[in-house]
C-alpha cells in the first residue's frame, strides 16, 4: 500500500461518522420527499442542540476513562431551578430583575452552578473515595431526579421570562441562538481536547491512569475538573432545555441520557476510555437528529425512533471493532 | 564514592502486620550505578516506589542531596529530579510517541493566555532524541499500541535518558528487550551515569548487574543483606547473599 492511499484510508477511518452522516443525508434527500431543504437542515441542527451539549460533558468523562450517568437528571434539575425562579405561571415564582437582561447571566450562572456542584460531588466521591463512577453517578441519576420531583412537587413551571426566551427565538443565519451556543460549545471543547495540555492529559488518563500518575500528571485534579465540567455542561443543557420548552416539568428530559450515550458511542468514543474526539460526537448527535427528522417526515410512528437508535448503537459498536482490525492491518 | 546523592536511613514499610521493609539503609553517589538485587518479594519494588513517591514509608528517613526528602507523589519526586522506569511499562498506548515522550511535560505556547500544545517543537525534540539513541520507529505520530514491545521499551528508556534529572530508578528495564537492545540499554545507563546522574537498577540477571553496576546491594526479607563494590565480589558470593547462605559484607540492619 503506498503512503497516499494509506493516508486517505486513515483519514476516512478517523472521520467515519462524518462520512456516515453525509451518506445518510444524501440518501434521505433522494428518497424522502421534502427532506432536501435548508429549513430541514437547520431544524436538524436546532433539534440537536440540547442533546449535543449534554453529549459533550458525557464524552469528556468517558474519554477520561470514567462514566457520568447523572447528566440527564442534572440537566433537569438545572432547568427546574431556572424555571422555578424565572417562570411566571405554574410553580414559577416570577422573579424579576432590573434591567431585564440581567436575568440571562443570573439564570445561566445558576444552571451552571447547580450542575457544577453535583459534578464536583460525583467527582469527589469517584476520585477521593475511589468508588466506581458507574455506581456513584447512577445514584446521582436517581437522587437528582428525585430532587426535581421534590422541589417541583410534581408540577411544572411555565412562561419563562421573555428576556431569557429571547435566546430561543432570536435567529442568526437561520439558526436560533440556542443552536449557536451548542455549536460554539463543540468548537471550544474540541479545541480544548485536541490542543491543550489539559485535554491531552484527559485522553492519556483514559488510556493508562497509572502511567499518567507516575509521569507526575495530577490525575485526581484533572478527573475532578472533568466531572465538574460534565456537570456544568449538563447544567447548560438544562438551561437550553428550559428555554426550548419555555419552562420546566418534573419529567423534563427523560430518556436524553440514552440518546446521549448513543451519540457518544456512534461518534466513535470508546467506553473503555482514551479513544474518541468531540467532532465525532457532534457528528453522532447530528446523525441521530437527521434520522429522527426523516422518521417525522415519512410519517412513521415516533416509536420507531427508539428501535432505529438501538440498532444504530449496535452498528456503531460493530463498526468500531471493524475499524480496529483495519487499523491493525495498516500499522 | 563521591558525595552521596541519596541516603536511605532505616526506611521501613508495613502493610498491616506484614513488614515488607524492616529497615533499609544504604546510599547512592552521584554518577554511581547501584544494582539492587534480591529474590522475588524481597522488597525491591516497594523500595523503588518509596523513593519515587508512589508509596510513603512507615518510618525512617531519606536525605536527597543532603536535605531531608520525602516524595508524597511521583510529581514531587520528579520535581526533585528523580526519574523512574517501571517494570510494567508506563506508556499510554492510545496516544502517539510524541505525546508519550512528553507526558506531563508538554511544550506549550501561550495563545491569548491559554497554554496550547506546540506539536512541532515536541516532534522535533523526540526525533532528535530517538535518532541520537539509534532507535528507529516508523512514525512518531503512530499510536504506541501499534508498536512492538521492544520499541515501547526503547521509548521509555530514551525518555529517561532525555529527561535525566539527578537520580534514575530502573525497575527491571530490559524485560522485553532483545540482546542487541539490552546491550544498547546498558550503554545508555553508563552514559547517563557519566553525566553525574545516580542510577539504581533492579534486575534479576546477575550478568547485567556485573556488566553495568559500580556497587551491588542485595536485599533479603526486607533488610540489606549485602552492600559491596562490584570488583570486590563475585556472582557466586552475591547469589549466596540473595539466598541467605552467608551474610558477607552485610550492611546495617537496624
Amino acid at each position: 500500500m503506498n503512503p497516499r492511499t494509506r493516508k486517505a484510508l486513515e483519514f476516512v477511518l478517523d472521520n467515519l461518522v462524518w462520512f456516515m452522516l453525509l451518506f445518510v443525508l444524501v440518501v434521505f434527500s433522494i428518497f424522502v420527499p421534502n427532506y432536501f431543504q435548508l429549513g430541514i437542515f437547520a431544524n436538524i441542527i436546532e433539534a440537536s442542540s440540547v442533546l449535543g451539549v449534554m453529549s459533550i460533558g458525557l464524552a469528556l468523562v468517558i474519554i477520561a476513562g470514567h462514566m457520568d450517568l447523572s447528566v440527564e437528571s442534572v440537566a433537569a434539575l438545572s432547568a427546574m431551578a431556572v424555571g422555578i425562579l424565572f417562570c411566571s405561571s405554574g410553580i414559577g415564582m416570577g422573579v424579576q430583575l432590573h434591567p431585564e437582561w440581567l436575568m440571562v447571566p443570573v439564570s445561566l450562572l445558576l444552571a451552571l452552578a447547580v450542575g457544577g456542584l453535583i459534578g464536583a460531588f460525583n467527582g469527589y466521591l469517584v476520585v477521593k473515595v475511589k468508588m466506581s463512577a458507574f455506581i456513584i453517578t447512577l445514584a446521582s441519576y436517581i437522587w437528582v431526579r428525585g430532587l426535581v420531583l421534590v422541589v417541583s412537587g410534581g408540577r411544572s413551571a411555565q412562561d419563562l421570562a421573555p428576556a431569557i426566551r429571547w435566546f430561543g427565538i432570536q435567529r442568526l443565519l437561520g439558526l436560533p441562538l440556542t443552536a449557536w451556543i451548542a455549536v460554539g460549545c463543540f468548537v471550544v471543547f474540541s479545541l480544548i481536547m485536541a490542543k491543550t495540555p489539559f485535554g491531552r492529559h484527559l485522553v492519556m488518563i483514559g488510556g493508562n491512569e497509572t502511567a499518567t500518575f507516575r509521569a507526575g500528571i495530577r490525575v485526581n485534579r484533572n478527573l475532578i475538573i472533568a466531572f465538574v465540567l460534565a456537570g456544568a455542561i449538563a447544567g447548560l443543557a438544562g438551561w437550553l432545555l428550559a428555554i426550548r420548552t419555555s419552562g420546566a416539568t418534573a419529567n423534563l428530559g427523560v430518556g436524553l441520557l440514552f440518546n446521549a450515550f448513543a451519540a457518544v458511542v456512534i461518534g466513535g468514543v470508546s467506553l473503555k476510555g482514551g479513544v474518541g474526539t468531540l467532532p465525532g460526537v457532534y457528528a453522532g448527535v447530528l446523525l441521530l437528529s437527521a434520522i429522527n427528522t426523516a422518521i417525522n417526515l415519512m410519517g412513521l410512528p415516533a416509536n420507531f425512533t427508539q428501535v432505529i437508535h438501538g440498532l444504530l448503537v449496535l452498528a456503531a459498536v460493530l463498526l468500531d471493532a471493524f475499524k480496529q482490525t483495519i487499523r491493525q492491518r495498516l500499522a | 564514592m563521591s558525595e552521596p546523592l541519596l541516603v536511605l536511613d532505616n526506611v521501613t514499610k508495613n502493610y498491616g502486620a506484614i513488614e515488607a521493609l524492616k529497615g533499609i539503609s544504604f546510599s547512592i553517589g552521584k554518577g554511581e550505578v547501584v544494582a539492587l538485587l534480591g529474590d522475588n518479594g524481597a522488597g525491591k519494588s516497594t523500595l523503588v516506589k518509596i523513593i519515587s513517591g508512589g508509596l510513603e514509608p512507615t518510618s525512617g528517613r531519606m536525605l536527597f542531596e543532603g536535605k531531608e526528602f520525602l516524595a508524597k507523589s511521583p510529581a514531587e519526586a520528579k520535581a526533585a529530579g528523580i526519574e523512574t522506569v517501571y517494570q510494567d511499562l508506563s506508556l499510554c498506548t492510545n496516544v502517539d510517541v510524541v505525546a508519550n515522550f512528553f507526558m506531563g511535560r508538554e511544550i506549550t505556547r501561550k495563545f491569548l493566555g491559554i497554554p496550547v500544545l506546540d506539536e512541532r517543537a515536541m516532534e522535533a525534540v523526540v526525533g532528535k532524541a530517538l535518532a541520537n539513541a539509534g532507535t528507529r520507529i516508523p512514525s512518531l505520530r503512530a499510536n504506541v499500541e501499534h508498536l512492538s514491545g521492544g520499541q515501547r521499551q526503547a521509548i521509555e528508556l530514551n525518555r529517561f535518558v532525555h529527561w535525566g534529572g539527578k537520580l534514575v530508578l530502573l525497575d527491571e528495564p530490559f524485560a522485553a528487550l532483545g540482546v542487541e537492545q539490552t546491550r544498547r540499554g546498558l550503554d545508555m545507563i553508563r552514559q547517563v551515569a557519566n553525566q553525574g546522574i545516580g542510577v539504581v537498577i533492579i534486575t534479576h540477571i546477575m550478568q547485567q548487574a556485573f556488566q553495568v553496576a559500580d556497587r551491588i546491594v542485595v536485599i533479603r526479607q526486607g533488610v540489606v543483606a549485602g552492600d559491596v563494590a562490584r570488583n570486590k565480589t563475585s556472582p557466586d558470593a552475591v547469589i549466596n547473599m540473595i539466598t541467605g547462605e552467608t551474610l558477607a559484607g552485610a550492611g546495617p540492619t537496624g
